[in-house]
């Protein structure tokens, strides 16, 4: 019986997980946080795209920004669609243009990776409440 | 329609033109922002907006104080070196 509760609350805690990360968010709107999950979805939405609107979707690439590209897929991993549109289009940034959205983009992602944790955490301690009272 | 749609997907593929000079320092602003905002929203145990909105700028401004300290320091720094 105590397995398979274990067992699901680590489902939970996937889910939430998973689902932060599909949708910067989501994970709050899971845990019935309404108000936390549009407040992280539209602010992280926004500064990501700011960041595509100076820099161009180019700032998300694959090949030449490695480790920015780390940072920016924690945004969502539909990223991966912008950096193949950028690595097989050909799209180019270079200078401040370049600086400005990759710092955007890249701060954006870590910002949704500090929600992912912090959602995941959240759903722990409330079972860990719960199996308290 | 297609025009609009058109103009919206030029947007995102073509680079804006951000100078090299000191007002383009001003782009931290609107970061820094949302970064106070994201803390906070996964900081406070309950989100009620007046006070949200309080705690935000709070850290906002804390944010940018602390950046102008740090510009004013290496600015004097680099004026001690290069006199």
């Amino acid at each position: 019986m105590a397995a398979r509760s274990k067992d699901k609350h680590t489902v939970l805690l996937l889910t939430v997980g998973l689902l932060s990360w599909l949708v910067p968010g989501a994970g709050y709107y899971v845990l019935k946080e309404k108000k936390r999950a549009i407040i992280v979805f539209v602010t992280i939405v926004l500064t990501f795209c700011t960041g595509l609107y100076i820099g161009s979707i180019a700032v998300v690439n694959p090949q030449t920004s490695k480790l920015a590209y780390v940072a920016q897929i924690m945004n969502s991993p539909m990223v991966r669609f912008l950096g193949n549109s950028t690595v097989h289009g050909g799209y180019k940034v270079y200078g401040k243009p370049n600086e400005v959205g990759q710092i955007y983009t890249s701060i954006s992602g870590l910002l949704n990776l500090l929600c992912i944790v912090n959602a995941v955490y959240l759903a722990h301690l409330r079972r860990t409440e719960t199996a308290g009272d | 329609m297609e025009l609009i749609s058109a103009f919206v997907i030029a947007t995102f593929t073509t680079p804006e033109n951000v100078g090299v000079n000191p007002q383009s320092i001003l782009w931290l602003l609107p970061l820094a922002g949302a970064i106070a905002v994201v803390y906070k929203a996964t900081k406070v145990p309950k989100i009620k907006a007046v006070s949200f909105l309080k705690e935000s700028l709070l850290l906002f401004g804390s944010i940018v104080v602390f950046m102008l300290v740090t510009a004013l320091v290496l600015f004097a720094l680099t004026w001690l070196i290069t006199q």
